[in-house]
């Protein structure tokens, strides 16, 4: 094999490796869904079943120590509209789409999450410093998407379990 | 049958393995079983679903394929209170002229499975067919918005006062960007709409004021994963009213300003 042949042939499988690349998110492998549990939700029945049924959203406490998040991004809101985390515990993210992608990014760190409607977006975060930390979208989704912004409320740690279920869940619940 | 080797009776080189199979099965059926049992009594909350309406193809397709003729016969009965011509004579009553399809058979579905509660329109929806809630939608749907000196609408109603308009005026065409509070046309037209979303340009004030603050108290609850819930919540008492006379005194039909009001 001349070293022509070689180079085609290196660069084709390049491209072809790099084609999936940019759409790893989209690709199913069945073994890897059942290692890692399903991802993929319908974004038109969130608020019907599942783990994305809105007594379900919220901030909730796991048994480890650390806590689990779930929202969902929708035109031109993220739900709950203010979320409440412990300061310096490890923070599951988990937020859907349920209509145009968007992107939940915390102004003051370097965290920032796409949600794609149909596919849960995970995300392994950590606030050390308590504050309020306000979080735009950041991509692009639409005629009101400059106002869609809502609030991430750390609260120092031994707090967080003295507020009350409903607080701790949704700080915008009155 | 000599059982040499392979996989023998008990009388073969490996008496203990039929009874190990025997109990590992046991213990495998028995683990799954009671596994099974512990993930039942977790007492996990009922899930707390707004509406049994989703926007999917079949929804959408059920709601276009109205007759808007037999809707016509059907909306007799529905004409004391929302009108002839599809705008009502009370202020708390919507009115129905041209709205959007979805939007009321969204109303009519929650109205029937009791998601939205109202003493009149309850008994009403559930007398409703499915194919009479999609006739009705085609009918209102097509029910023109232009004024009528000869009907006793009340539609648009008094201005009010400039700086209460202005304060509407910015937070339906820009809303608040710092409180997280999206423009109202943004949703509800005639910049974008969602999906089931009314258009608000024709709506009575007072029926704006009361599903707003229904909203924000949670009375009303139907809305599909929570937005008007969230948003009339985050608005003030004035911002409400503000934006139920926004609406209730036509403005919504102006061309709307491309500029923030002073």
């Amino acid at each position: 094999m001349n070293w022509r042949k070689l180079r085609t042939f290196l660069l084709t499988v390049l491209v072809l490796c790099l084609i999936p690349a940019t759409r790893y998110y989209q690709i199913d492998v069945p073994l890897v869904r059942f290692l890692q549990g399903s991802r993929h939700v319908d974004p038109l029945l969130l608020h019907l079943s599942g783990e994305f049924v809105e007594n379900n959203l919220g901030t909730e406490q796991e048994p480890d120590g650390s806590v689990t998040v779930r929202m969902i991004a929708q035109q031109y809101l993220f739900i709950p509209h203010c979320i409440l985390v412990p300061a310096g515990v490890p923070v599951h993210l988990r937020i859907t789409s349920a209509d145009a992608v968007h992107s939940l990014t915390f102004n003051g760190t370097d965290y920032a999450v796409k949600v794609l409607p149909g596919t849960i977006s995970e995300a392994q975060l950590q606030f050390p410093r308590p504050g309020e930390y306000p979080t735009p979208c950041r991509e692009f989704c639409g005629a009101g998407h400059y106002a869609m912004r809502s609030e991430l409320k750390v609260v120092p740690r031994d707090q967080f379990p003295t507020l009350r279920p409903e607080e701790r869940g949704n700080c915008a619940a009155r | 049958m000599q059982h040499a080797r392979g996989f023998p009776d008990s009388g073969g080189r490996f008496p203990w393995r039929r009874g190990a199979l025997i109990s590992l099965t046991l213990i495998l059926v028995a683990g799954t079983a009671g596994s099974a049992l512990l993930l039942q009594a977790r007492d996990n909350p009922p899930d707390r679903i707004p509406s049994y309406v989703a926007w999917t193809p079949e929804t959408i397709a059920a709601a276009s394929r109205g007759d808007a003729f037999r809707g016509m016969l059907l909306a007799k009965r529905c004409d004391h209170c929302h009108g002839a011509e599809g705008f009502s004579a009370e202020a708390y009553i919507p009115n129905l002229a041209g709205m959007d399809k979805l939007a009321i058979l969204k109303q009519l579905e929650d109205f029937r499975s009791h998601k939205r509660l109202s003493r009149v329109m309850n008994p009403i929806a559930e007398s409703l067919s499915t194919r009479d809630v999609s006739d009705v939608v085609a009918y209102y749907a097509k029910l023109p918005a232009f004024a009528d000196p000869q009907d006793n609408r009340i539609f648009p109603q008094s201005r009010p006062d400039p700086a209460h308009a202005a304060s509407a005026s910015r937070l339906v065409s820009f809303g608040d960007g710092e409180r997280g509070i999206p423009p109202c046309q943004a949703c509800h037209g005639p910049v974008a709409y969602r999906p089931g979303v009314p258009s608000l340009e024709t709506q009575n004030a007072v029926y704006v004021l009361n599903q707003l603050e229904a909203f924000a108290s949670q009375a009303r609850a139907n809305d599909i994963n929570m937005p008007m819930r969230t948003i009339a919540g985050l608005l003030t008492d004035d911002e409400r009213h503000a934006i139920a006379d926004y609406y209730g005194s036509g403005r919504g039909l102006e061309p709307a300003s491309s500029t923030v009001p002073k």
